[in-house]
């Protein structure tokens, strides 16, 4: 048997197994596909009808998108690309989460600024930048150790933060019925104005800048490693693969997944089999909104470690609502997540290359746009795509009644 | 004359054919019945001649004249009308609004709503259906929504009227009412399909019945010359024991008590007002009463769904008072619901996924936090076997089983929970006879292991052939206790409604 086969066995440490997947609906692959066809074909009509050649325009997007090898540069554009999805996956992680236990978490924004601040703070606060400054002094060689340590304590402490934040929403819901939607959008402003027209422009910028320059710049020991050499590539890629297969794991394999699907699934007909069956539901919800924040937040700790190393007054609202898309194009699901999330960190890594052929950079945009509003069809798509399959099943087979007569 | 006949219909779905070449003509003023398990293809074919599904083969005739029905609008087109079992009416408009949906009277472009409730008026007094045409429909109760839906297919002309299982959302009198209404209609000449799996219903109403069983037709009989025990065994194949042994277990210690217990409805007002009673290990306690006396609100507080607003509950002998859903479940409570798909089974969970909610935090389906599926899966597995669900993949998604095997799916849960105490409410509304008897069987098991149970029912049968003692509910209190030797049908249909409770008080 298979069992003794070294693959299997090591797949199945991490819990992935080939059970029940046979059972698995390939719609939910074909409908984003199919979705994001129909937006890039919507985009060809529109370039062609403004005069332009839409083949030049793709070739262009995609060419320095990072996504196809070659070229002179691509070793530059695969790094940014990596480096933006990294973010796009984490927001998209923290919407898709939230949206499997029937949350409509809307403030992963807030959340990847939270934990961006927090990062920032741990990482200039004298005390740790001392400490670990000392520490990356003494060990020499192994100086990469007190690296390892501040840049992870940040990161912590940022998702710790990104978490509460989001947590907020979670018990003002469970607690006083604040709607989740309402709750997570409010926090997500006055999460930004604190920061932005308060922190970065008072506490926590350098008393001898002026107000435009953002916040101090965190410590050497507190950035990400960098992994490909000389472009700005950094460890936030790996540490998001591993962010969406824990995530996928709590889901699918430990009993707070299970309890959150359940809750998920009978959330717009008030829970009452989970409830009946024991399961606390309040306590769950406010524990996938922790966690579903400090996803965001992750995002946001790898914005200022691994791009920014300050917070900068540059800086604006895009990430968490971003991750919106990127979760439905996902499909909420894990692995569909990191996939759109490269798909859309593709779209805005090669929206620059495009105003070559004199087309707005904000065409991507437009296509990123229509895919998402494809998914939003995605009843439609369905139908027809179920019709299809019918007619073309029909065409291969007898009609039925003749089938049963044999 | 013959106002519908199905010729040699068939209808294919993948892997399951659910109407095999069926036939039957029906006359025209008739009530013809269509009676079946759950599951033996009444619905598809009701659908088929109401032009929601193609057949695969046959052919329809309305009036003699065959007919292509390819939509509903054709079938509304051949004034055919369907009252489906869960009502599409727009709570938040007025009867009249919901009568006249879809085809509206209107001054240009504009809504004659004047017009529209002199002619829903009109309508209800020439088929004396009472209805207040200006009333929100979401305010009024069940048996005068269908009302409204009967009303909204008369409007459309309709002359065949087909009814998908009418009853089973109706409390005993609104049925009384409804039979009432259905001889009016055809008195009036309507022709009526009349689709259900109640057989005392069928025998009450019917002029013909047809039996169908796993898709096909097993035969058309006169009421006149048929009784309840035949058609039973038509539908199900085999002698369905209708009576229900009798089994004698020694009663023993309290398992649940409640001391004077009040509940508020959601609404806030108090639908409970004051129960006191114990159940005991190795007998059933049934509490008969209609629907709408407190029962839905005295189970959501024995479950922890509310908080009692005063009075003690004890399980155990432990005080249960303000304690949640997994506390109960903790001391021994397991929980059969009549409401399967709100609150009996996550339904896009599997087979697998439902069998161990509950206990999924135990060993061995879980340890620590990591659930351990495979040792779900064998559990479901040998329960699938064990309660004979079928299809019989664990793979399968609860909501696509039939009502009877997601209610055995939900006993094989809950009767493997570790419990003592068993609420089972309305165990089989809905269910065939074949299930019926099923959980008849498994509660009497339970009896028997001495486990203690509360049966929550609307059936009088049901109450009097499981229960060892019987509590009335009547407007949230207890108005009588009896046991089945010492009373009749008849005698707690009386208590039921409340009749003769002024005398007992009195006296």
């Amino acid at each position: 048997m298979s069992e003794s086969n070294f693959t299997t066995r090591f797949l199945k440490a991490f819990g992935i197994d080939n059970k029940g997947r046979s059972r698995r609906d390939p719609l939910n692959v074909w409908v984003p596909l199919i979705s994001i066809g129909l937006a890039l074909i919507a985009g060809m009509i529109v370039i062609a009808a403004s005069g332009r050649n839409p083949f030049q325009a793709y070739g262009l997007l995609f060419g320095g998108s990072g996504l196809i090898p070659g070229g002179p540069a691509w070793r530059r554009e695969f790094a940014e690309l990596l480096l933006k999805s990294s973010m796009y996956i984490a927001t998209g992680l923290s919407v898709a989460l939230a949206f499997k236990g029937g949350l409509f978490n809307i403030g992963a924004e807030g959340q990847f600024w939270v934990g961006a601040i927090v990062a920032t703070f741990f990482g200039y606060w004298a005390p740790m930048a001392h400490t670990f400054g000392a520490m990356y002094a003494a060990l020499g060689s192994f100086g990469w150790i007190a690296q390892l340590l501040h840049s992870g304590i940040c990161i912590i402490i940022g998702m710790l933060a990104g978490g509460a934040w989001a947590a907020v929403a979670g018990i003002l819901y469970v607690k006083r019925g604040v709607n989740i939607v309402i709750g997570t959008i409010m926090l997500n402003w006055i999460a930004w104005f604190l920061i932005t027209s308060w922190l970065v422009t008072g506490p926590m910028t350098p008393p001898s800048q002026t107000f435009t320059s953002g916040s101090f710049y965190v410590a050497d020991t507190a950035k990400l490693f960098r992994i490909m050499m000389p472009t700005r590539l950094n460890t936030s890629i790996l540490l998001i693969l591993l962010a969406a297969y824990a995530t996928w794991f709590l889901l699918y394999k430990t009993t707070i997944g299970y309890e959150i699907r359940a809750i998920g699934y009978t959330a717009n007909i008030g829970m009452e089999a989970p409830r009946a069956q024991g399961i606390n539901i309040s306590r769950r919800v406010m524990q996938l909104m922790f966690i579903s924040g400090a996803l965001a937040a992750l995002g946001g700790t790898f914005f200022i470690l691994g791009l920014q190393y300050q917070f900068p007054n540059t800086a604006i609202m895009e990430y968490g609502w971003t991750g919106i898309g990127v979760a439905l194009i996902g499909q909420s699901e894990p692995l569909g997540v990191v996939l759109a999330g490269l798909f859309i960190g593709a779209l805005r890594n090669g929206a620059t290359s495009i105003q070559i052929a004199n087309i707005p950079k904000t065409f991507s945009d437009l296509i990123e746009g229509m895919a998402v509003g494809f998914i939003a069809l995605q009843v439609a798509v369905r139908y027809y795509l179920v019709k299809l399959i019918e007619r073309r099943r029909a065409r291969r087979n007898p009609p039925a009644d003749q089938e049963v007569a044999l | 004359m013959k106002a519908l006949e199905v010729r040699n219909i068939s209808k294919m779905f993948p892997g399951n054919l659910a109407n095999d070449n069926i036939s039957f003509s029906v006359e025209k003023g008739e009530i013809f019945a269509i009676v079946g398990e759950n599951g033996a293809g009444k619905s598809t074919l009701m659908n088929i001649i109401y032009g929601i599904y193609t057949p695969s083969g046959g052919d329809l005739l309305v009036n003699g004249n065959e007919v292509k029905i390819r939509s509903v609008e054709d079938a509304i087109k051949l004034r055919m009308g369907m009252v489906h079992q869960e009502f599409m009416l727009i709570p938040r408009f007025t009867v009249t609004q919901n009568i006249v949906i879809g085809d509206e009277p209107h001054k240009g472009i504009f809504f004659d709503y004047g017009r529209a409730v002199r002619e829903v008026r009109e309508l209800s007094e020439r088929v004396s259906l009472t209805v207040d045409a200006t009333a929100l429909a979401g305010d009024l109760p069940v048996g005068v929504q269908q009302r409204i839906e009967i009303l909204k297919v008369l409007r459309r002309g309709a002359e065949i009227l087909i009814f998908d299982e009418p009853t089973a959302v109706l409390t005993p009198e609104e049925t009384v009412e409804l039979f009432v209404t259905m001889r009016k209609l055809q008195a009036e000449g309507k022709t009526i399909l009349f689709i259900s799996h109640k057989l005392k219903e069928v025998m009450e109403i019917a002029d013909r019945i047809a039996v169908l069983r796993r898709g096909k037709l097993q035969g058309i009989v006169n009421k006149k010359d048929t009784n309840e025990e035949e058609l039973a065994r038509m539908m199900v194949g085999r002698n369905v024991v209708l009576e229900i042994p009798k089994v004698d277990v020694e009663v023993g210690a309290v398992a649940f008590a409640c001391h004077d217990l009040h509940v508020r409805n959601n609404r806030g007002y108090e639908a409970v007002k004051g129960m006191t009673f114990d159940v005991r290990r190795g007998e059933i306690v049934g509490i008969a009463g209609v629907q709408g006396n407190g029962q839905d609100e005295l189970v959501n507080a024995m479950i922890g769904f509310s908080h009692p607003l005063s009075g003690s509950m004890e399980l155990n002998g432990k005080n249960m008072h303000m304690v949640t859903t997994a506390q109960l479940r903790k001391e021994g409570m397991s929980y059969i619901t009549e409401d399967r798909a709100r609150r009996g089974l996550v339904m896009p969970y599997t087979v697998r996924e439902n069998s161990v909610m509950g206990q999924h935090l135990s060993r061995p389906f879980s340890k620590g936090v990591r659930m351990d599926y495979d040792k779900i899966g064998e559990f479901a597995q040998g329960k699938v076997k064990e309660y004979d669900i079928r299809p019989g993949d664990v793979y399968d998604t609860a909501g696509s089983l039939s009502g009877g095997n997601q209610q055995k799916l939900i006993l094989a849960r809950e009767l493997s929970l570790p419990h003592n105490f068993l609420i089972a409410s309305q165990p089989t509304r809905g269910l065939d006879v074949g299930a019926t008897e099923f959980v008849y069987r498994k509660l009497l098991d339970e009896k028997a292991a001495g486990k203690a149970i509360l049966l929550i029912s609307l059936e009088l049968s049901e109450i009097l052939g499981l229960s060892d003692r019987i509590l009335v509910m009547f407007e949230g209190r207890i108005v009588g206790e009896t046991t089945p030797s010492k009373t009749t049908e008849e005698a707690l249909g009386l208590l039921m409604l409340g009749v003769g409770i002024e005398k007992k008080v009195q006296s």
